[in-house]
């Protein structure tokens, strides 16, 4: 951990973390309350240090308040794809034959339909609200994991020490708990900065669209807000544009800061 | 007559002395607008169907319109604030059962045919009464049509109809389709309701889904002189956003409808050779009001709706949502509709206290929390100043202690959800005020309207003295009593807030310097633009 990315990376993340942390703290209250006059220009007014929106709301309350969401969105869905691929790739790499197949089938089908639709149609059926919206997102996410842990699980439960574990007797899921998860889960984990930048834009660009949650700030409404008064005050959809850049790029280069160090320890290792 | 209009707009600013003196002068001007060009409008989306007698839509008209020709259309100084198109008079008996339309002479169709009275009645029994949107309410007691000649057109009610009402409504209403090419067909599915063959100055030429639509010059047109412009075309630009800048570049020479986002028009304004018309709307008079579901057990106390309506801060709304194009309402009848207009109704201040007062009052006192109770708030997705009040909105009753959860649609589903289902407990809407209250105005409260029908009143409210008074109005001859009935109607519906008026806002058109005669008639967007030019 000690690349200059993986650096870089971990000061973005833990930034947008104090950032979205402090939110209630700094901006208690509704960040979409009417706070002053609309358009107010960003840095003109020291209580409206980013100025206001259409309606007069902060601009520096949605941006800490949309580091909430982007970034629980982001965790929330990647624990969920991470759990239910895992399981998924787990009992099919294990059980295989028949039951591998199926599992298999099932993962194909969800890969075929591009995430984004998934989610769009998932969300435009039952409606916006942030658990839907996390698992909307979530149902296209976890067929990597799957794919990948049932990989790992095929070679693992092949070698020796998994033998042995059968032979002395232990129940088949304290194997696949105790002896193979374990060590397939590592090249899962790298895998989960993807998800979690990939999360962040789709619950965006679901926003942008007027498919998110209308009754909490998120980057992306406060983009699609600002996008039609682009000209006039393009600050409104260039600061949220900023914090979508900042959480992308921190969780990315983190990602690969972490995917290093892994792979050194296994060198010298 | 067009001209006498013309100049009226393009000399507006003049005093009244001036204005007479300039008269003759002006009209010489408008009769020397040049002929010939190309007129590129920006089109913000694409109607299935263009054909205006069956769907009564701004949509449908913005481009149909310039095809097919109603009988009367809209005019500032008109008789009555119509100026004639396919007929040239009307006249109701004194008993309301009858009128009597002359129609033009010599008026022929796209394909040559000549327009008879056959065509008016034709129109009328087969198609406004039975299947058109705002037909079948202005024509339910239309009992036939009688045609003594090619050029007279006798419309025979069932039951006394005020002319007033049918007066109000020809410009909307009355498109008048070819029978020769609908008689025997399946009126809903034929194939001039994609390609329109009307009388108007333009022919439609051709579609192509995603571009434009192209129309064309029509040499045969009645009116003298007229169409000064060779070929209009629509170019779909469905991103709002790019209408500004297409303006900017010169790809297009016009955006109607608000099309060029309220915000970008101060900016717009400033560009050489760009000019912002805010008339040429004043008789499309779009309505915010709040929907209010009364199935629910607390907005069905009047206490508690007065006291949304207190809260609202009509003027904060008409400043920062419309950015001051718009106008805070009073109640159901748009203050520029001077018809009926009733200025005595007394207009609901912003007053916190007041609701608060008002909501203690109803027996909804404050939580632990601060918050009274939960509403469902669905801000229709029609327009982007629908859903910033539905923003506004959240936050104004947040602040008497009610808790608002927004929930978003999109069109389809928001129609289902209100006016199907049911399922809201209030709703943004943004209903139209057509001219007379009878046409799309009285529906949004009058009981008895069954499900599924969009722009009416879904919400469950029944008021047997609102309802009497509607009725009355629909069978009142006497333009007076009729007019009386209706102020009536607007004090009762302010009183007992079935629905909350919050503002009434008409749109803005961008257009090139070069195009002259903008806005010169009430429903300027959706009429002819047989006298619109282009300056060379």
């Amino acid at each position: 951990m000690h690349s200059p990315e993986g650096v870089a990376g971990l000061c973005l993340i833990v930034l947008l973390a104090a950032m979205a942390f402090a939110a209630p703290l700094l901006y208690p209250g509704d960040p979409l309350a009417i706070v002053g006059r609309a358009l107010t220009a960003p840095f003109t007014d020291p209580a409206l240090p980013l100025g206001t929106d259409r309606l007069g709301r902060d601009v520096a309350a949605g941006l800490m308040h949309g580091a909430r969401t982007s970034l629980l969105v982001g965790l929330a869905t990647a624990l969920v794809a991470l759990a239910a691929g895992t399981l998924v790739g787990t009992v099919a790499g294990l059980a295989g034959g028949l039951m591998d197949e199926a599992l298999m089938r099932v993962v194909d089908a969800f890969q075929i339909v591009p995430g984004f639709l998934l989610a769009l149609a998932f969300v435009s059926v039952t409606g916006a609200s942030l658990p839907v919206i996390i698992l909307a997102i979530g149902l296209s996410a976890w067929t990597g994991p799957a794919r990948l842990v049932r990989a790992e699980v095929l070679s693992i439960r092949e070698r020796d020490y998994v033998a042995a574990a059968r032979v002395i007797g232990m129940h088949p899921a304290e194997v696949a708990l105790r002896e193979v998860l374990p060590n397939a889960l590592p090249p899962v984990l790298a895998l989960t900065a993807v998800i979690v930048a990939t999360a962040v834009l789709v619950e965006a660009a679901l926003s942008f669209l007027g498919l998110g949650d209308p009754n909490v700030v998120t980057w992306g409404s406060m983009i699609a807000e600002g996008r039609n008064v682009l000209r006039t005050a393009p600050h409104l959809s260039m600061v949220p544009g900023l914090g979508l850049v900042a959480t992308v790029l921190g969780v990315y280069l983190l990602g690969e800061g972490l995917a290093d160090a892994m792979a050194g320890r296994k060198a010298r290792g | 007559m067009t001209g006498f209009l013309i100049s009226r707009r393009n000399l507006f600013l003049g005093t009244g002395a001036l204005m007479t003196a300039a008269l003759p002068m002006a009209r010489a001007w408008a009769e020397d607008a040049p002929r010939g060009g190309r007129l590129v409008v920006a089109a913000d989306s694409e109607p299935r169907s263009l054909n205006p007698a069956i769907v009564a839509s701004n949509g449908v008209f913005f481009i149909a319109s310039k095809v097919v020709e109603p009988l009367a259309e809209a005019m500032l100084d008109g008789e009555g604030g119509l100026a004639p198109r396919l007929a040239t008079s009307w006249e109701g008996s004194e008993d309301g059962l009858s009128i009597t339309f002359k129609l033009r002479e010599g008026v022929t169709w796209h394909d040559g045919e000549p327009l008879t009275s056959a065509d008016v009645a034709f129109s009328a029994m087969e198609v406004w009464k039975p299947l058109q949107n705002l037909g079948r309410v202005v024509f339910a007691n239309l009992d036939t049509v009688e045609t003594p000649d090619a050029h007279t057109a006798i419309f025979r009610f069932s039951a006394p109809t005020p002319i007033q009402l049918i007066r109000n409504a020809l410009p909307v209403v009355t498109s008048v389709l070819p029978k020769h090419l609908y008689e025997g067909t399946d009126i809903a599915a034929n194939p001039a309701n994609k390609a329109p063959v009307g009388t108007g100055p333009f022919k439609f030429a051709e579609h192509r889904p995603g571009e434009y639509y192209r129309l064309t010059r029509n040499d045969a047109y009645w009116g003298e002189g007229l169409p000064k412009l060779d070929e209009i075309i629509f170019r779909v630009l469905p991103d709002r956003a790019a209408a500004g800048s297409a303006l900017e570049a010169g790809e297009i020479q016009l955006a109607a409808f608000s099309q060029v986002p309220l915000v970008d028009l101060e900016r717009i304004a400033k560009v050489p050779g760009l000019k912002v018309v805010t008339e040429g709307y004043e008789a499309l008079t779009y309505q915010l009001v709040v929907e209010i579901n009364h199935r629910n057990e607390i907005l069905a106390d009047r206490k508690v709706r007065q006291a949304l309506s207190h809260a609202i801060d009509r003027d904060f709304v008409v400043d920062t949502v419309f950015l001051g194009y718009a106008q805070a309402a009073t109640g159901p009848v748009p203050q520029n509709a001077p018809q009926f207009y009733n200025p005595d109704v007394k207009p609901y201040s912003f007053d916190i206290e007041g609701a608060n007062r008002l909501l203690d009052e109803a027996g909804y006192p404050r939580g632990e929390d601060g918050k009274r109770f939960s509403l469902r708030l669905l801000p229709a997705p029609f327009f982007s100043e629908t859903r910033q009040f539905g923003d506004y909105l959240r936050q104004a009753l947040g602040k008497v202690g009610i808790d608002v959860t927004l929930v978003n649609n999109d069109t389809p589903a928001h129609l289902k959800a209100v006016y199907t289902d049911h399922d809201f407990d209030i709703a943004v809407g943004s209903p139209v005020f057509r001219g007379d209250p009878a046409i799309s105005t009285t529906i949004l409260v009058q009981s008895g309207i069954p499900d599924g029908v969009p722009f009416s009143n879904q919400g469950g409210y029944a008021n047997a003295e609102l309802d009497t008074i509607i009725d009355q109005a629909t069978e009142t001859i006497d333009t007076e009593a009729r007019t009386a009935l209706y102020n009536d109607f607007q004090r009762i519906v302010v009183e007992d807030l079935p629905l909350i008026n919050v503002a009434e806002w008409g749109f803005t058109t961008v257009a090139s310097d070069t195009v002259l005669n903008v806005g010169n008639n009430p429903r300027w967007a959706v009429s002819n633009w047989a006298d619109t030019a282009l300056s060379r």
